[in-house]
């Protein structure tokens, strides 16, 4: 049957290794164009510090993908970020260990997250809607909590760790390693990474096969706001202060991250890799920017640009061109 | 301004036996693919012209290349005697080229009046006139004969009467040549019927009919003319009187009908599942039970009940009353889990909608229910994996490069063995399998039959819902009739007439 027969078709896991080396390639590309035309680029101080900038945000896109491959979106992370660093300052001013209070800021940001997944799987929201809503009064809350003001934290220890580097790399750069491979052999290799992709691909599908949809996405929405909860504590650590407004936009930049990483807002198609790379090629354009004397509202511009290119490729890829 | 009622009764151009269109070496290639080979046919103004073949054979794509959703690779196509390039959906439209698709393409949020107009509404000052295209699009529904509201939204109608909308909709647009694929599949008798009164009165009119489907007795039914495709490759044309089912399928396939039904009597076991006066939303006071070596058919029309008493069994949807019992014992099934955890397992009536991860890998949702068994620790084995994907592709020959393309890549066929194979793996012992053969071309049926087979033979028991009748006929041991809702009659193997049966589901 001439339909049947075999068709030379792109597979997934082909066209995934492709498309991250694509990635990986505009990455060097990059970098080479940016020490060739700029002098302060390849220095290991501007090296750390790009590393420095794009960690965060890498986190936080992680987590993100792992909300968007279900169909959904977390509007959140940012104010998670913001309320993290207060809920992190406030327990080490209070004379908490450090441990316990990075453990206690992780477990609000998983509480976030179970909210979310409550107000989607239970209460029947958009899941636009109702990390929107956390967006602006997890901002409120932290408002209330502070008046208005920053909490200075009074441990150096904990504050040096964002500046200190390991073997040569930046601790916070550890940190995406850290978070990264798990994510990896999460998303990939185990059972709930699958069910993952069959939620964000056909959730009646998936239900019926035995996939449990509703704990699926508790469990997106919880990781997602674990990663943020995570990248708060490592802000805390680099600002030195608890503060509700810090990371404003920061979803946002996790979003694009994550689709410039080769994730589809529709669901079921995303990596790790992907996000992780489309923070650092994020976090390289406005370092390049910054050291070029690029208007800084340039930068901006420039990644709106770059998403809608990435994606539109991307999606000219998928077709099959 | 358009006023679309003017158009509901064209005048027909050419004489009735007039060659309206001809096809003169239309091929079609992909990559890697010859998807039409060349093909010389020609339709005549006002015939009913069949198309049959299996999956595969090359029909969507001449259907494809009719409407001018694709370019053609290389022919001519003749349009009342001038060549055309036919190379946009627009371009056919405007030669008066329609066609109602399988799959309803139509916008479900919306009335069934705006979807009927959808393109070309009635404007007056920049201002839509909803009202007059109601009045206008339930004129047109009545006139036709469809027992339709056009103020409802689409969304609300049964597929079958959404098929009978986008029939509607494509006779406003001053239509000749209206092609319909796969109209009936999932029709009930009735709207079936209501559908083929439209389809003569259109040819009365004069519009040239081209009518896919993969059942014989449509075609018989309807058709002036039968063209068979086979591979791509165009085999024949006979006038419908010079012919009959045995010639097309030996057209069709290398394959004899006998051979399609194929069923081998298996000694029935204990009783697996039995309901007991089973009430749930839709359906009232079901009793039946399910042996080890059994099919039991449900037949009877579309919203009958039989899909929401399968729902429910599988933990879809709650009982209100009755009880389950599971090998003898009573059980409380209130999730799929807790079916599955049973041994039951469902392969859905829509694989679009309920059976398939079409953007994920063939491997991937083949293995979807066993990743708690292929995997220790969280961690997914690779090798299990592939040895089992591999392995159901290869038993159920699943026409796909690799288990890693994407499910949507294959044909309907493929993508439903995929549904039904993904429960072989699965181990369970009761198999439901909700219209299992929509849209399969017959080779394909015959492999989904030899796998039921198959079961029966490991022991497993299993629940047939069809809505076409010789299938359930020839497949069932045991037969129940279901009736809006109620278990109406039940019968064994052969042991009622087609006409009976079909008089106890439509309740005459």
């Amino acid at each position: 049957m001439s339909i049947d027969a075999p068709v030379p078709v792109k597979t997934k896991r082909n066209y995934n290794v492709l498309f991250g080396l694509t990635l990986l390639a505009l990455l060097v590309l990059l970098w080479v164009a940016l020490s060739l035309a700029t002098t302060s680029f390849a220095s290991p101080n501007n090296i750390a510090n790009l590393l420095r900038q794009g960690s965060m945000i890498a986190i936080l896109a992680v987590g993100q993908t792992f909300v968007i491959i279900t169909g959904g979106i977390d509007l959140s992370v940012g104010a998670v970020v913001g309320f993290s660093t207060v809920v992190t300052a406030m327990m080490i001013n209070a004379g908490f260990p450090v441990w316990i209070a990075i453990l206690a800021t992780l477990l609000v940001g998983v509480a976030i997250g179970t909210f979310h997944g409550f107000g989607i799987v239970k209460m029947g929201l958009p899941p636009f809607i109702i990390t929107l809503a956390t967006l602006t009064s997890l901002r409120g809350i932290g408002l209330l909590i502070t008046n208005g003001n920053s909490i200075s934290i009074n441990n150096d220890a904990f504050q040096a760790f964002s500046r200190n580097s390991f073997l040569g790399v930046p601790n916070l750069f550890w940190m995406v390693i850290l978070v990264g491979i798990p994510a990896y052999v999460f998303l990939h290799h185990s059972r709930w990474g699958r069910y993952l992709f069959s939620v964000g691909s056909n959730a009646e599908a998936a239900r019926l096969s035995g996939v449990n949809v509703q704990r699926t996405i508790y469990m997106a929405y919880m990781l997602s706001g674990l990663c943020a909860a995570f990248v708060g504590v490592l802000l805390a650590s680099r600002i030195g202060i608890g503060n509700p407004t810090q990371a404003e936009g920061w979803e946002l930049q996790a979003i694009a991250s994550s689709v410039i990483g080769g994730t589809s807002l529709f669901g079921a198609v995303g990596s790790v890799h992907g996000p992780l790379l489309g923070a650092f090629i994020l976090a390289t354009i406005n370092n390049g920017a910054n050291l070029l004397n690029v208007n800084s509202f340039w930068q901006r511009i420039i990644t709106g640009v770059l998403i809608i290119v990435i994606v539109f490729f991307d999606g000219l890829r998928r077709r099959g061109k | 301004m358009n006023t679309a009622s003017s158009d509901l009764h064209p005048e027909p151009d050419l004489a009735p036996g007039a060659t309206i269109l001809e096809l003169r070496g239309l091929e079609k290639k992909y990559p890697g693919t010859h998807a039409l080979k060349p093909i010389n046919l020609d339709f005549k103004a006002g015939e009913i012209h069949a198309i049959v073949g299996e999956n595969g054979a090359g029909k969507s794509t001449l259907i494809k290349l009719l409407t001018g959703v694709m370019p053609r690779t290389s022919g001519d196509v003749i349009w009342e005697g001038k060549p055309t390039g036919l190379s946009t959906p627009h371009e056919a439209m405007a030669l008066g080229i329609n066609a109602v698709h399988q799959e309803v393409v139509l916008c479900r949020h919306l009335t069934v009046a705006a979807n009927i107009f959808l393109g070309e509404e009635t404007v007056r000052f920049g201002i839509l006139q909803q009202r007059a295209m109601v009045r206008e699009a339930q004129k047109i529904l009545d006139d036709l004969g469809f027992e339709l509201p056009a103020h409802v939204l689409l969304g609300d109608l049964t597929i079958g009467q959404q098929q009978l909308v986008a029939a509607a909709r494509a006779t406003v647009r001053g239509t000749k040549f209206l092609i319909f694929d796969e109209p009936t599949a999932y029709l009930t008798r009735r709207e079936a019927d209501q559908l083929f009164t439209l389809i003569r009165r259109l040819k009365a009119q004069g519009v040239t009919i081209v009518y896919i489907s993969h059942r014989m007795e449509e075609v018989f039914e309807l058709a002036d003319r039968v063209s068979v495709l086979r591979d791509g490759t165009y085999v024949g044309t006979r006038n419908i009187g010079e012919t009959d089912d045995a010639e097309l399928i030996r057209m069709m396939i290398n394959r004899s009908i006998e051979q399609v039904y194929h069923k081998e009597k298996y000694e029935f076991g204990p009783v697996i599942v039995q309901a007991r006066n089973l009430s749930g939303k839709g359906f009232e006071d079901v009793s039946m039970s399910v042996r080890s070596g059994e099919i039991v058919g449900l037949y009877g029309l579309i919203g009958a009940g039989r899909s929401e008493f399968v729902t429910t069994l599988y933990g879809r949807h709650a009982k209100s009353a009755g009880s389950i019992l599971w090998d003898g014992k009573d059980v409380e099934i209130k999730s799929e889990r807790d079916a599955m955890r049973l041994g039951m397992a469902l392969a859905p009536e829509s694989r679009r909608d309920q059976g398939l991860c079409l953007n994920l890998s063939v491997g991937t949702n083949l293995n979807l229910p066993i990743y708690k068994r292929i995997s220790s620790n969280m961690l997914i084995s690779g090798s299990q994996e592939k040895k089992h994907a591999d392995q159901q592709i290869s038993d159920l020959r699943i026409k796909t490069p690799t288990r890693h393309a994407l499910a949507s890549s294959l044909s309907g066929g493929n993508q439903q063995k995929i549904v039904i194979g993904k429960w072989l793996n699965h181990g369970a012992r009761l198999f439901i399998f909700d219209e299992p053969t929509v849209g399969v071309d017959v080779g394909t049926k015959a492999e989904i039959y030899r796998l039921f087979g198959a079961l029966l033979a490991q022991g497993a028991g299993i629940i047939l819902i069809s809505s076409y009748l010789p299938e359930v006929y020839e497949l069932a041991d045991t037969l129940h009739v279901f009736r809006r809702g109620r278990l109406v009659a039940t019968h064994g193997f052969h042991t009622a007439s087609h006409e009976d049966v079909l008089t106890q589901a439509i309740g005459v």
